[in-house]
């Protein structure tokens, strides 16, 4: 709760336009914004020109953070959300003249990179982003950031039952897909693992 | 609530999250936020919610504005440009137009004042007692009657049928 005032804070502080209170916050949640930015996109630089943008409309709108709509983690994480769907939507109008990495990793799996560093996570990774992008997003909110179910609820701007049954499709998806990869083994299955 | 999911799948998340748990900004991402918040005020000056709400407010009424007052001007014209278009029409006419119909017949009859003052049609072979005139009457197709004027006998040089009216055809 303390953390959650201080964010309030400082988002009152960005408004007055102290922009030291900026360079608080990306301290603060820039890295795990990173993380969910990386988990959504292929590339690593698209992935921190997200989080860059995010911060840039932060500052432009600090006044539209309300502290009674959710924190101010959930409220970046909402613009991000917001900015990677953009990112993808105008990634659709554009086709590449030359096949980029993406392309082939679209289909085999590729070597480790900088996020995936073992080649067993890469193809993880390269399963995770073949996900429809709402599938993609609520595993990387649940499942990655481990954040609690009302969060994401506030995140994504959706009631919680609505959390549930889109992860429960997101995981099945996943697991399948995976098994389409020979990495999980679905004939020989073991007992379900139980996640709170 | 807990969700179910296959322990390979597990497995795999969790090595993936401890993974994606190691990324860091790059010295890059830390340079750009660096100079947005060394250039934040000058770039983006913060507003206010209230000033940008009463802004826009004004701006819309502004709006709101220019349009009623064009709306009026455009009807000020419209209704200035409708009698002008008619009289420019009037305008267009022949010269020798006239209101009324051309096809009818013009009668004289000759008349004298009365003992009550009142113009009467008389007998012009009778003897004249006092000034006579000749009442120019005009008779239309379409049942219209009018007195076209009225001049003394003797400015008049044209002689009236024995019944004392002349036609005449306009």
């Amino acid at each position: 709760m303390k953390k959650d005032s201080d964010d309030s804070e400082r988002m009152a502080r960005l408004a007055a336009g102290d922009t030291g209170a900026l360079r608080e916050l990306y301290e603060k949640h820039g890295r795990a914004l990173l993380r969910f930015s990386s988990a959504m996109c292929r590339s690593r630089q698209a992935a921190e020109d997200l989080v860059h943008d995010t911060f840039v409309a932060l500052l432009r709108g600090p006044h539209l953070f309300d502290p009674e709509q959710g924190t101010a983690f959930n409220y970046l994480c909402g613009v991000l959300r917001h900015r990677v769907s953009r990112h993808f939507r105008q990634q659709k109008r554009w086709v590449a003249l030359v096949d980029d990495d993406s392309g082939v990793a679209a289909h085999e799996p590729g070597p480790a990179d900088e996020i995936a560093r073992s080649e067993v996570s890469a193809v993880f990774r390269q399963a995770m982003l073949e996900l429809p992008l709402q599938h993609r997003e609520i595993i990387a909110l649940c499942d990655l950031e481990e954040l609690p179910y009302h969060a994401v609820a506030a995140i994504l701007d959706c009631p919680i039952g609505t959390v549930r049954s889109r992860l429960h499709r997101a995981r099945a998806l996943l697991t399948l897909r995976l098994a389409s990869l020979e990495i999980v083994d679905l004939d020989n299955e073991p007992p379900l693992v139980q996640l709170s | 609530m807990t969700e179910t999911l296959h322990p390979q799948v597990a497995a795999l998340l969790a090595r993936y999250r401890r993974e994606l748990k190691d990324t860091k900004p790059s010295d890059s991402l830390d340079a750009r936020i660096a100079r947005l918040v060394a250039a934040g005020n000058e770039v983006f000056p913060p507003r206010h919610s209230a000033v940008r709400r009463v802004s826009f407010w004004a701006a819309a009424a502004g709006i709101a504005t220019v349009a009623i007052v064009t709306g009026i001007l455009i009807g000020m014209r419209l209704e200035r440009g409708a009698p002008a278009r008619v009289s420019q029409q009037e305008a267009a006419l022949p010269a020798d137009f006239s209101l009324w119909p051309t096809d009818s017949v013009a009668l004289q009859i000759p008349a004298e004042y009365s003992a009550q003052g009142t113009l009467v049609a008389v007998d012009p072979n009778a003897r004249s007692t006092g000034k006579r005139y000749w009442i120019d009457v005009v008779v239309s197709n379409d049942g219209t009657v009018r007195i076209d004027r009225i001049v003394p006998a003797e400015t008049n040089h044209k002689k009236g049928a024995p019944d004392g009216i002349t036609l005449q055809t306009p």
